[in-house]
Order: C-alpha cells, then structure tokens, then sequence
C-alpha cells in the first residue's frame, strides 16, 4: 500500500515531492509549500482520514520552521508524515481546516505558540497565554529561563527573590 | 387573553475553573433558557510550557517533568518519551525492563479509568460511587507507592529501562489488587453502569457518529465507542504487546454510555494484561546503565501510545546534546476537550454539560501540558 501511495503522490505532483522515506508501516514524505494543501487533499482521499496532529520545529541556523503534519489511516492502519519548510521570516501556509475540522485547534496552538499564520483559518485567537507582548515563546530565540528571571525575581545579592 | 411573544436572549454562563465538575479549564456557555447554543472552551489554566522546559534539560530530568503533562496517567507519558528517545538511539531494552513498563502503564490505564469512574458519577449526583472509586484506586496508588516510591508521580522509567526493580511484594500485592478489583467490576456494573439514573443521564447524551469523531480528532475510547476499533496497542504494536493477547473494546452507539462501558471493559481487558505479563516475567537486567548526560545521537523520531485517553504521541528531535532541541507531545484531552466537547455541547441541556464532558475524559494538565 505505501508503494501505491508513493508512486501515485509521484505520478500527481513530480515536482513537489522533496523526498520520501517508506518504511514498513509508516511513510515519510517532505513536499514543496506549493502544493502542500494538494498533496494533504489527495492523502486525505487516499484514506487518511485521522489528522492527529500539527507541530512545527524551529530550525533557526537555517532560519526556517519545519511544519509536520502526523496522519493516520484507519482504512489501511498506515501512518503519512507530510513535512514542510517554510521561511522563518513570513511563516504562512494554507489551513486545512477544509479538510479535518480537528486541524482548528492544532493550528490555534501553532500560531500561538510560533507565530505561523494559517490562511482561512477562522479562529487564531491565543489558546493558553493571557496578554502576551513578547515574540512567540516556543521559538527559539525566546529564552524562557531570562524572561521568567527578569519577569518575576529581583536579584538581590546574586540570589533570586520572587517580586512582590 | 393574548400573551405576546417576548423574544428571549442569550444569556452567557461560565462553566468552570471554579466548577467541581471542569477541573482546571473554563469555557463559557451561550444559553437560551436551558438550551446551550455554542460552548466557547477557554483553556490555558494549566499551561506550563513543558515542551519548551524540556528543551533546557537532560534526560533524567525531562522523565520526571513529562509525568506531569498527565497528572492522571503519567506512566503514558514516561513510556513515550523514553521510547521515542531510545528509537532515536537505537537503544535494546532488556525484556525485563519491557515487562515491568506495560505492567505498570496498564496498571495506570486501571489508575485512570477507575478515577474517570468516580468523577464521572460524581458530576451526575452520585457521590457515593465516587468515594467508594477513588477508594478502590488507592489500591493502585499504593502499588506505584511499592514499586517506584512515588504514588501519583512515579517517575520510575528512564531511557535505557526502569529505575529500579520489582520486588516480590510488589508482584503479590499487584495479584491481590487485581483479585480485588476484579471482583469490584462487576459490582460497579450493579452499582453504576446498570444504575437506572446513572443510564438515563448517560443514554444518547453527547452522541457523535464515527465519521464526525474522525473528522474532529478522536481517539481511544472516545473514538471505539463510535465503532472504530483504533488502538495503537494493536495497530502499532511496541513494546511487549505482540506477546500478549487482549480485545480491543468497542461499540457502535457513540453516546455517553458507550464511551462510559468501553472505560469500564478496558479496565478488565487491562487486569488480564497485567496478570500474562506478571506470570511471564522473565529474569534478568532491567535497565541499561546511561550516564546522566547521556545524549542521543542526531536525529528524530515520533514515538505513538495508547494512553488511558487515546492516541499520545511524542515528537523528539535532537541535535546531539544532552538536552532534546524539540519534544512535542500530542495530547488526546486537547482535542477531546477542545474539539469534541464544543461540537457535542451544541444543542444539549446546561444539565447534560458535565455529564458529556467528563464523558470524554480529559485531563485539563494533558489539554494544556
């Protein structure tokens, strides 16, 4: 089954297919931000239909941010890793909320969390952090440890002591 | 004489924090009178950013900081990242080692379902099932207290196997625990699941059908109780669950009380496991010595468990330093709560509100991590 895929995925977009991995249950692929809402449309029909989860690295040397998208087939019991590297600067691709209605909140969490924007989704209103004015902190370049240390303790004598 | 018609208005009622019911998640509710028309979920109370504090720690240390991610099933949350580590490295994990981990992670399935059941009959007004559930789940507290010395936060497996060994107290004690609660289902069956009030509360409330469970995220009971028979024990088997035979529960009706009676039969499903795997234990090493700056080579994996909740899956890339550069877990209360739960509220009664939501068994600390 995951040589059907493949050679299909080949077939129907020969250009945007950066690399694929197979393995025994499992198919890894990395595909141009293009075609990526195609590529997901097409692995949806294809039989997976279970999104389980949207999350996003960020690669700062090479400033991009790798965004992985983790699907399940119930239908053939396979697992499709579609990856895609987009630009740390204007992080933006196309939502799929189109296509799994869970895809909202997986979104809402990235886009919180990174600062990836997702066109045409709804709802991008921060889920856990209340007032935040800092950059997005699960980037790199946030360094939690300075933030809380200057946020929330005065240093008094080389020894932290909680403000307030 | 004529009554005009007054047109009624929304009104907005919060559930939770506060509620006994929510747990540490708020959303606030937009009713017509009794009728909710839209839940807007409001999360974030529990948000600690554990993914982005095990960026800036070692091994050990993360393995004690991802049991909080689940403060209700931590041993799930051990297995993935210490895997998902150990298929970056390559790592062999004595057969020892393996068994103790799904002894315990099924014992944590039990841990769970067994507080699900109590809070559960809590929210619908039946309190005395509730003290006589977490009663019962002490009996497993007490176990994780034998075994690893912790009882709500074990933190018993490292990457390379488990802390320390089993003893043989801890073997009887757990076959006497399971004696014990086995005899206790069948009493929760009379006592809560064939319960006139405890039925008719739970009966066609919240009701989704399999092509709307998939569409919004489900997973694990939630998920087999709409008749899609997904469990990864089965599906992607790890560790030592080829080895053991076992039924993944399922049921068509997609309501509360089948979501409630696929808890309930797990939790006999999982007293079998941990009996083949108790009797089959074998002898010798049970971890595998790391320095405690072991790093990982280059690399990345993701690592998918059937937790007590559904699908947990585990993102880990690392850049070979001791210290993961990214760990990412994907929780199953996140989409429960914040997917699922919204799109059954829609058109329910305020009243049915805590039955469905703990019907779908989140965990606000998993939703949030």
């Amino acid at each position: 089954m995951i040589n059907e895929i493949t050679s299909l995925l080949k077939s129907k977009f020969p250009d945007s297919l950066l690399n694929v991995v197979s393995e025994d249950k499992r198919i890894t692929l990395l595909v141009k931000k293009e075609e990526l809402h195609q590529i997901l449309s097409q692995l949806k029909d294809t039989g997976f239909n279970h999104l389980s989860d949207v999350t996003a690295v960020d690669y700062i040397d090479e400033q991009e941010f790798e965004l992985i998208y983790h699907l399940w087939s119930h239908r053939e019991k396979i697992r499709a890793i579609v990856k895609v590297r987009i630009p740390r600067e204007s992080p933006t691709v196309k939502s799929v909320v189109d296509l799994w209605t869970g895809a909202q909140m997986h979104e809402r969490e990235d886009h919180e969390l990174f600062g990836i924007n997702f066109e045409g989704n709804p709802n991008l209103s921060p889920l856990f952090l209340e007032d935040w004015e800092e950059i997005p902190p699960f980037r790199k370049d946030f360094d939690t440890r300075k933030y809380v240390k200057e946020k929330y303790y005065l240093e008094e004598e080389g020894y932290p002591v909680a403000k307030g | 004489m004529d009554i005009e018609e007054k047109e009624i208005g929304f009104s907005t009622v919060p559930f939770g924090p506060q509620h006994p019911a929510s747990g540490h998640f708020h959303a606030l509710l937009k009713v017509e009178g009794e009728m909710v028309h839209e839940l807007e979920p409001h999360p974030g109370y529990l948000h600690r950013g554990f993914e982005k504090l095990m960026e800036y720690r070692v091994h050990p240390q993360n393995c004690a900081l991802v049991d909080r991610a689940d403060v209700l099933d931590p041993f799930s949350c051990e297995l993935g990242y210490t895997n998902a580590i150990e298929k970056i490295a390559g790592l062999e994990i004595p057969e020892r080692g393996r068994y103790i981990r799904i002894i315990m992670a099924e014992l944590g399935r039990i841990l769970s379902h067994m507080t699900w059941i109590g809070v559960l009959s809590m929210v619908l007004g039946f309190d005395s099932a509730n003290k006589i559930a977490w009663g019962d789940r002490e009996k497993i507290l007490r176990l994780n207290e034998i075994a690893t010395g912790g009882r709500l936060y074990p933190c018993y497996l490292c990457v390379g196997g488990v802390r320390r060994d089993i003893s043989q107290e801890f073997v009887d004690e757990t076959s006497k625990a399971l004696d014990y609660l086995e005899g206790q289902l069948s009493f929760y069956d009379y006592f809560v699941f064939k319960n006139e009030t405890f039925v008719m509360r739970t009966e066609k409330v919240g009701r989704m059908s399999a092509k709307e469970a998939i569409d919004l995220g489900a997973t694990g009971p939630n998920l087999r109780a709409c008749g899609i028979d997904y469990d990864i024990r089965k599906d992607e088997p790890y560790e030592v669950y080829p080895k053991v035979s076992f039924n993944v529960i399922t049921r068509d009706e997609g309501d509360a009380y089948a979501r409630s009676l696929c808890r309930r039969y797990e939790i006999a499903e999982s007293i079998s496991i941990v009996r083949q795997l108790l009797n089959n234990l074998p002898d010798g090493a049970f971890r595998v010595e790391l320095s405690p700056v072991w790093a990982a080579p280059e690399g990345e994996s993701y690592f998918c468990l059937e937790s007590a909740r559904g699908e947990k899956c585990f993102h880990v890339v690392s850049d070979g330093s001791p210290c993961p550069y990214r760990v990412k877990i994907r929780a199953p209360s996140f989409l429960h709560t914040l997917s699922e739960f919204p799109y059954l509220a829609k058109g329910s009664t305020i009243a049915d509100i805590p039955a469905i939501y703990w019907s779908l068994d989140s965990c606000p600390a998993d939703m949030d991590r």
